[in-house]
């Protein structure tokens, strides 16, 4: 078994002339939590539907496991989980009837209640989506893409608009799918995000990568590069404040 | 034999019914037990029928989809059904009496008491008259002049007046020959002569249809164009705009299984909102329905089916709902004037009949009729079928073609 789960060839897409996504080639191995970073319209969110099989692919390949993706979309489909940017699910529908649903769909039938234990959530099991907190709703949503144990896990944007707890709760929660042998590739505008979560990130500017390594090899080329800081840095900032004040809740809601 | 079937229907309903309320039954307790592994194909119904299951379940609970399945249609069947039960043709008619003879009073209470008129008792004078007439709510006006009822040559004579505008000479015309005919009966008391020729009517044994058998099944078709147009043309762009279907694409769930669960949530509540709206036809407005339950239940199944293709191109293909409303209008509203929802067809000049004839809600309409009240088995039903066949396959293969997730 290779040590690879996914290879990105010379990826490219075009929306009429204009090329998106530039020909870019990365790999992503085995159990690793792989971060996509850019500025708006880098391509992050392009590159990751194409390889998720939601748009066409306009040049070079990807491949899953050994599969390609452009031609078994379906066995693809089946082998990932996608955690969309805002995750939407239909409403006046259980928790558990979702989980139920999602699992259907890969033709699987799965006891709903283990699944929203693992995120806390059992005790909400006869709520409706509408009716959770955003943390909550986030948590929902990874395990409602994690109900076939896939094994690649995308998260697009995951901690946009949640509250330090929140956040915090959800790096655990990345961290624990990660435990559980499934790579996970994510996107994120936060830079302590992926310097905590992921153990290699590519950045993206204008459908190029830039740059690809571990976040603390990226930060020591900077400074060997003679970069320096012009402020001193304090051993705490604000958000250690806020965390230390409101406490860090662990799984609370 | 109906009997049998209404027995069948009522178990599938049954059926069906406690699998979507049951708490701990059902979809919950199936994954408890062990089962063997399905096959592949067995897998992709038992998606469908998941799908389909949580989607009834969530349909009971929303209380605004229930009243536009269920109590919307009721309410249109009571509005129009009581409007065309009163089946009779009437006049509507003032009469304006300036004669104080007791002939007159006399011609004046039983015009009140005839059938065929409705006398607007309000009226006194020609200028309401008038504006009335002008407006349509009267056809015509009856003047007895201050001579009527006057004694000439040892019996009673005069001449009523009736008052027409020009919209309304049909009608004058008909008041005329009553009046005519009323008259004549007084003459024929008054001075006795033969009468060689008569003229009388009897009516025949052979069951005929009513307006309202007409009206019903017209509504049917309403209640089936609401439930198969409208419901996914407003929920589907609702489901994209959440990035419900978005995540649903990151599924291996297919569009086909997608397609079959909303039919059959479809056919389950189109069926069930039918036949409340047969419930209260029969108990309120006397429908009789003389044919086979069964067969009208699998007919009108395929139309909810068929129809729902319409919507699911629409609502599949938009992206939001400006983009639907328009084209969504443009087939919906000639549906609902040209096949017979709101005026039967054969009120319509012959070549828009023939025209008409092919719209796709057209078969359903007619064919439930001709189940329902003619006694028709499906098996007469053949140009139905085949029109309804046709439009089946094209409004399924552009909804296939045009359907986005996002």
């Amino acid at each position: 078994m290779s040590d690879v789960i996914l290879k990105v060839k010379g990826l490219t897409k075009k929306y009429g002339d204009v090329e998106v996504v530039k020909g870019i080639s990365f790999e992503v191995k085995r159990g690793e939590i792989f971060g996509i970073l850019g500025p708006n319209g880098a391509g992050k969110t392009t590159t990751l539907e194409m390889i998720e099989t939601l748009r066409t692919i306009d040049g070079g390949s990807a491949t899953i496991d050994g599969i390609n993706v452009a031609e078994e979309p379906y066995k693809i489909r089946g082998m990932i989980g996608v955690q969309p940017q805002s995750p939407g699910f239909q409403d006046k529908t259980k928790l558990s009837e979702l989980i139920l649903m999602f699992s259907a769909a890969y033709g699987e039938r799965v006891d709903p209640k283990k699944f929203l234990d693992e995120v806390n959530l059992g005790d909400r099991a006869d709520s409706y989506v509408e009716d959770l907190s955003g943390g909550q709703k986030q948590r929902f949503s990874i395990v409602a893409a994690l109900v076939h144990n896939p094994k690649v896990f995308f998260l697009d944007e995951p901690t946009t608009g949640l509250d330090p707890q929140a956040r915090r709760n959800l790096w655990d929660l990345v961290e624990e799918v990660k435990k559980r042998g499934i790579s996970v590739i994510m996107t994120t505008h936060y830079m302590d995000e992926a310097e905590v979560l992921c153990d290699r990130i590519a950045i993206m500017d204008a459908g190029n990568i830039i740059a690809l390594d571990t976040p603390q090899k990226l930060i020591k080329d900077l400074l060997a590069r003679g970069f320096k800081k012009s402020q001193r840095v304090e051993q705490a900032n604000l958000e250690d404040v806020f965390i230390d004040l409101t406490g860090k809740a662990g799984l609370k809601d | 034999m109906n009997i049998f079937w209404i027995i069948v229907a009522i178990a599938v309903v049954g059926r069906i019914i406690w699998r979507i309320t049951g708490k701990k039954r059902g979809a919950d307790s199936s994954s408890a037990k062990p089962k063997k592994p399905l096959s592949p194909l067995q897998k992709k119904f038992f998606t469908i029928w998941v799908f389909f299951i949580i989607n009834m379940r969530r349909l009971f609970r929303d209380r605004l989809a229930l009243f536009f399945t269920f109590l919307f249609p009721l309410i249109f069947l009571f509005v129009f059904g009581s409007l065309s039960h009163s089946n009779s043709v009437s006049l509507k008619v003032a009469i304006i009496n300036e004669s104080h003879s007791s002939y007159a009073r006399q011609f004046v209470n039983q015009a009140e008491h005839q059938k065929t008129l409705k006398v607007d008792s309000t009226v006194n004078n020609y200028k309401t008259a008038n504006e009335k007439m002008g407006r349509g709510e009267l056809d015509a006006t009856i003047e007895l002049p201050p001579s009527f009822g006057a004694i000439k040559n040892k019996l009673p004579s005069g001449q009523a007046i009736v008052h027409y505008t020009e919209n309304n000479a049909q009608a004058a015309q008909t008041l005329v020959s009553v009046l005519q005919a009323n008259f004549q009966r007084i003459n024929t008391k008054l001075i006795k002569s033969p009468t060689p020729f008569t003229v009388t009517s009897k009516e025949n044994n052979e069951r005929s249809l009513s307006t309202f058998d007409y009206t019903f099944t017209g509504l049917l078709g309403f209640a089936i164009l609401g439930a198969g147009v409208f419901g996914p043309m407003n929920v589907f762009p609702e489901l994209k705009k959440m990035g419900i279907l978005r995540r649903l694409h990151t599924t291996p769930l297919r569009v086909w299984q997608y397609f079959v669960a909303n039919m059959m949530g479809n056919a389950v509540t189109g069926l069930m909102s039918v036949a409340a709206m047969f419930v209260a036809a029969i108990l309120v407005f006397n429908l009789k329905v003389v044919g086979n339950y069964f067969e009208l239940a699998i007919f009108l199944a395929f139309g909810i089916v068929m129809i729902l293709g319409i919507g699911l191109a629409l609502g599949g293909w938009a992206k939001n709902e400006r983009q639907v409303a328009p084209l969504g209008n443009i087939i919906v509203f000639p549906m609902m004037f040209l096949t017979g929802v709101f005026f039967p067809r054969y009120l319509m000049p012959n070549w828009l009949q023939g025209v008409t004839n092919y719209m796709p809600l057209t078969p359903v309409i007619d064919g439930a009729r001709l189940i329902a009240t003619e006694g028709k088995s499906i098996f007469d039903l053949g140009p139905q079928l085949g029109v309804m066949a046709i439009w089946l396959v094209i409004v399924y293969a552009i909804a296939f073609r045009v359907f986005r997730w996002e």
